[in-house]
């Protein structure tokens, strides 16, 4: 058995039966009864409706929006990254500039940023599309992983040899083309590692979303716990850390998997 | 777009801003202890293989590493308060949790920074070279010595680079302890757009308020870097 197995089942068994004794320790013989009041609030935190109806709240909602934010990071920090390895100064230097100021900035800060600087609704032709709360937790959370991605493309491109470079422009390739056929191809394994690191990050980081209003899942453990009033407040914790455990951890464990098989672990 | 940074002359809004400065830089500090005496401790009970406590150091590790850190300071904050710490204040008859916002914040940045901290430090006493280790055991050390004067002292000095972006995120996580009410810079400046509606103002000062911490983070443990450097060993920066 490998060792990222045995960390895995470790991890899936230890981590819940952690959580499981602390919840024993808080609450000890009330632990019954809290269990069955935060049971049927389940549904309700993983889905953001009590009886599974819809799937736009709660847990799901992370996902979701986890989801769009790294789909836009990908496209966007694919862009920055480019101009980070251009050639030319006037792209290259304002490129590095935007970088190193969003990869700098705490992700809180940008979210409360773009909660004030977007507008509520916007006209594009004539539509009026309103920016709800969930656009813009993943617009801010999208700008800080573009920072990211950028940085990690970039360095995916220069751990190919020049000799690449070298090779494919004197078949005549130009320097986009070679960047498209020739190093991002050899590049893309070793830069998937990092980039699951980062949508992990980005995942943790969505619990931050609760700021924007948006309904994740943080937004209806709060209103669960006002509800219910405080008592239950650290077994819903409880429950929600256990849900962004078993989401994250089987994607960390699979990164290391990778980075063993690429065998760019991280020093 | 016009923007107004008037309000960051009225002497009131710069005391507060000042305080909540100071709140974060301590909180920052304190967090930094925490972090480097649970990385250093967790590094030596993986690293040694001690039986049991091994085993649920690297649950702590999987724990805190695959959870969000505001949950984690919502849940400390919230179970600490549960579990009856409280004191009656004799003037007001009020019950004060023992462990305030503040320290809550602080445990939590420990513990998740904390948790970041044993595995980077545990990669940089695997870079220790073999030698060096099979030198000191031959000469006598034990197990222990080995570790506590030649992989530590090396390791650490290793694992520099990756510690720096540690420091960095944890004083950018810091702002979270605004979400349970700490007057930090964060909650502090929220506070302000509530009073004058200059939200974008605000919020682009906070901003370059916590680039330049960052930045001066990175510079300060360039230094220190540069300060311990064992002259003739390591990476030429």
């Amino acid at each position: 058995m490998s060792m990222q197995m045995r960390t895995f089942i470790l991890g899936m068994i230890g981590v819940p039966a952690l959580l499981a004794l602390v919840f024993l320790t808080v609450y000890g013989e009330q632990a019954g009864a809290i269990i069955a009041r935060i049971l049927p609030r389940v549904p309700m935190l993983l889905t953001g409706s009590a009886d599974f109806s819809s799937l736009e709240g709660g847990f799901v909602a992370n996902i979701l929006i986890s989801l769009w934010s790294m789909a836009i990071a990908i496209v966007t920090g694919a862009m920055l990254g480019t101009g980070l390895i251009a050639r030319s100064a006037f792209v290259r230097l304002p490129s590095s500039l935007v970088m190193n100021l969003l990869r700098n900035s705490p992700w809180l800060v940008v979210l409360f940023a773009m909660l004030y600087l977007l507008p509520f609704e916007i006209e594009i032709f004539g539509f009026t599309v309103s920016l709800s709360p969930a656009v813009k937790a993943v617009i801010g959370l999208a700008l800080p992983v573009t920072a990211n991605i950028a940085e990690i493309f970039r360095g995916g491109v220069q751990a190919i040899p020049s000799g690449q470079w070298e090779s494919a422009s004197s078949l005549g390739y130009r320097r986009l083309q070679i960047l498209r056929h020739v190093v991002i191809p050899q590049a893309l394994p070793l830069m998937v590692p990092n980039l699951m690191t980062m949508y992990s990050m980005l995942f943790i980081g969505t619990s931050l979303v609760v700021v924007t209003g948006a309904n994740d899942v943080l937004s209806v453990a709060r209103t669960i716990i006002a509800v219910d009033g405080d008592a239950v407040a650290t077994a819903i914790y409880i429950f929600v850390l256990l849900l962004f455990f078993l989401f994250c951890f089987p994607i960390a464990i699979l990164t290391r998997r990778l980075e063993h098989r690429v065998g760019t672990s991280h020093p | 777009m016009n923007l107004d940074f008037s309000w960051l002359a009225d002497p009131y809004y710069q005391y507060w801003l000042l305080r909540g400065l100071g709140t974060t830089i301590l909180m920052s500090v304190l967090g930094l202890v925490l972090m480097m005496v649970i990385g250093i401790a967790g590094a030596l009970i993986i690293h040694l293989r001690v039986p049991v406590l091994a085993t649920w150091t690297t649950l702590f590790v999987e724990m805190f590493r695959n959870t969000p850190p505001l949950v984690q300071l919502f849940f400390l904050y919230f179970m600490l308060s549960e579990m009856g710490l409280t004191l009656t204040d004799p003037a007001t008859g009020q019950r004060i949790p023992i462990f305030s916002g503040f320290t809550c914040a602080v445990l939590s940045l420990g513990l998740y920074n904390g948790a970041l901290a044993i595995e980077i430090i545990r990669s940089g006493l695997l870079a220790v070279p073999s030698q060096t280790v099979e030198g000191a055991r031959s000469l006598g050390y034990s197990r222990v010595q080995t570790f506590r004067y030649i992989e530590l002292p090396i390791g650490l000095r290793l694992s520099m680079p990756a510690m720096t972006n540690n420091v960095v995120s944890l004083i950018k996580t810091s702002n979270q302890a605004a979400l349970v009410a700490v007057a930090d810079i964060m909650y502090t400046a929220t506070q302000i757009m509530l009073e004058n509606f200059r939200n974008l103002e605000v919020m682009i000062f906070v901003w370059v308020v916590y680039v330049a911490l960052s930045s001066l983070a990175v510079v300060a443990m360039r230094y220190i870097d540069r300060l311990i450097r064992i002259p003739g060993y390591g990476a030429v920066a």
